[in-house]
């Protein structure tokens, strides 16, 4: 009923999350190597989407410079990628670091005095300031990009080595990050920390006088989701193995955008959806050429008129609708009738 | 004894319009004191001022003593300073109980709320427990599942009073807590403040338009005209004044 509740049980996040993490599973099993690969950008646009997600539906901070903590996060893994014998767990991380740190950085900047409309734009601005900063970077590449990123292999403390340079076991490398990554977000959506965004959501005027330090949870929760951000951008480094700075420009800020829109933000579910259903029309069209856009911007439109919740939205809204045909039919009892309109008074 | 609250010389002003000129007030502790003035006399700044909800250009707040001038809300909250708003303000998309449980986590020094708790899925039972406890005192148990969106409005009002009661605060700051409500709702409402006043030993600065609400809870009056206070006294000595009389009370009470 309610996306943050405490009291009801979320049963249905179980079997969704095992449905997903299946789903992912079988990929490399029925598709070819070009699937396999888009699956492991749909991962990587996954956690880039949920990341954006904790700020944008759950704290309701509206932030158009994402791209930049993804950018902060692939550069700084690309990087860490480059030496002769790379550490896979070390890029990981400092592309995770690289994401909160920018993100912490600007939000400083930006949070300080502005909120709503002026937030949103110091961080598309700020954003486009490092897309500017990368391009013209000779040790990042320039325009041309950041090239000769090396799949490493890494060693299981002796017992197996996973060899990344295969494009399967890579996939599946990003399969278990992102499901970590999903769980971690999934416990902080719900937790504590979880209602007190959700709170500073809906009225950061009362949130504040229940002595929440509202600038300060924003600015934790804001690096945290640059951290999430730089994490996919870390995962997209050895997927991609070149680092153009596309990936720091503000139509790449747009992505996790149309994403959440899409899939429904009010749901810690929508942005998966959204990233499934996008890629998904994208892959499908792909041979058509000019039809791809008109396919994806007519679904968008029809999305956004059709479900206001996006697709999660639309799913749970129409879950109710048969519940409560349920509930009627068991109040045509006369004797159930008059017990509900006494629970209703 | 040192009072709960005690402002001194408070001036602020919007731009040319100068709202509050030298005000000052003492609450004593375990008392109840009432600010009432015209429409436009600048209770509701005074209010924000005393709340940290915008800040004085001159003058302090003391809490406890304390001086508390320069703390935004939010601290002064975690000093033991409550409040609710004149009109209500709860988390409408969440349930009752969960408002009153956010309030309970959010509370300084609560030892539920530990760092291991911060991704507690679940909010563990004791604080759905306490939570319940507080709904009961407001006669809101039976609204705990519903959405706080739904309540209508004397409850959404109870609710909010519950969530600043969840905190623990020493003092409460009132704004208005009988706006809006029906004639029967504010019978309810006086009782309930009476009771919380009395069994709580809490403080309460309150501002309020109705005056049989005022003489039935104030154990202190202080009048505003212009922003400045033109009287302060007992609730008998306020009734007898022939000026606050000719301001504020006006024909129909004369």
């Amino acid at each position: 009923m309610n996306p943050n509740s405490i009291s009801t049980t979320r049963r249905a996040d179980i079997p969704i999350f095992a449905a997903l993490l299946l789903l992912f599973l079988s990929v490399p099993v029925w598709a070819d190597p070009g699937l396999v690969f888009l699956a492991g950008v749909a991962l990587v646009q996954i956690v880039f989407a949920l990341s954006f997600n904790t700020i944008f539906g759950l704290a309701g901070m509206v932030s158009f410079g994402h791209a930049a903590y993804f950018a902060s996060g692939a550069y700084a893994a690309g990087l860490m990628l480059k030496g002769s014998d790379p550490s896979l767990l070390q890029a990981l991380a400092a592309g995770g670091l690289a994401g909160g740190a920018m993100a912490c950085a600007i939000g400083t900047v930006a949070l300080r005095r502005a909120s709503g409309n002026y937030f949103a734009i110091l961080t598309l601005a700020l954003a486009e300031l490092l897309h500017i900063v990368i391009s013209k970077s000779t040790m990042l590449g320039r325009e041309d990009g950041l090239t000769g990123i090396v799949r490493p292999r890494i060693d299981l403390f002796g017992l197996v080595t996973l060899d990344l340079t295969q494009g399967t076991t890579l996939f599946y490398l990003l399969l278990v990050l992102a499901a970590l990554f999903g769980l971690g977000a999934w416990l902080m959506w719900h937790g504590s920390f979880g209602r007190v965004l959700a709170a500073i959501r809906q009225d950061p005027d009362r949130a504040a006088f229940l002595g929440i330090n509202v600038h300060r949870v924003r600015l934790v929760a804001f690096s945290l989701s640059g951290m999430g951000a730089g994490l996919a951008g870390a995962m997209y480094a050895p997927l991609a193995q070149l680092l153009t700075p596309e990936v720091a420009h503000w139509s790449y800020s747009a992505l996790p955008i149309l994403f959440c829109l899409l899939g429904g933000t009010a749901s810690y579910w929508g942005p998966v959806a959204g990233v499934l259903v996008f890629l998904g029309l994208e892959h499908a069209t792909r041979n058509i050429v000019g039809l791809s856009e008109i396919v994806i911007g007519a679904t968008l439109l029809f999305v956004v008129l059709a479900f206001p919740g996006g697709l999660a939205g639309g799913i749970s809204r129409m879950a109710r609708r048969r519940k409560s045909v349920v509930r009627q039919v068991a109040t045509r009892n006369p004797a159930a009738m008059a017990a509900s309109k006494e629970v209703d008074a | 004894m040192t009072p709960s609250l005690q402002a001194s010389g408070i001036y602020k002003s919007y731009g040319p319009v100068s709202v509050l000129k030298d005000v000052s007030l003492n609450v004593a502790p375990g008392t109840t004191h009432a600010v009432i003035g015209p429409n436009g006399a600048g209770k509701t700044t005074l209010f924000k001022v005393l709340s940290g909800e915008v800040f004085a250009d001159r003058g302090s707040v003391l809490i406890e003593g304390r001086d508390a001038s320069a703390r935004p809300g939010f601290r002064r909250v975690r000093d033991g300073v409550g409040r609710t708003f004149q009109v209500a303000r709860v988390f409408g998309e969440v349930s009752v109980l969960d408002n009153v449980v956010l309030a309970l986590e959010a509370r300084a020094g609560n030892p539920q709320s530990s760092a291991w708790q911060w991704l507690g899925v679940r909010a563990p039972a004791a604080l759905v427990g306490e939570a319940r406890d507080v709904l009961a005192t407001v006669n809101l148990e039976r609204r705990a599942d519903d959405l706080a969106g739904v309540l209508a409005y004397g409850e959404r009002k109870r609710l909010e009073l519950a969530m600043t009661l969840a905190l623990r605060p020493r003092m409460l700051l009132l704004d208005e807590p009988m706006a809006g409500m029906s004639p029967g709702d504010r019978v309810e409402a006086v009782e309930l403040l009476n009771r919380i006043s009395q069994e709580m030993a809490m403080s309460i600065l309150l501002t309020e338009h109705d005056m049989s609400v005022v003489f039935a809870l104030a154990d202190h009056v202080t009048v505003l005209n212009y922003g400045e206070v033109i009287a302060s006294g007992a609730p008998e000595e306020i009734k007898a004044s022939p000026l606050v009389r000719e301001v504020y009370l006006g024909h129909d009470h004369a």
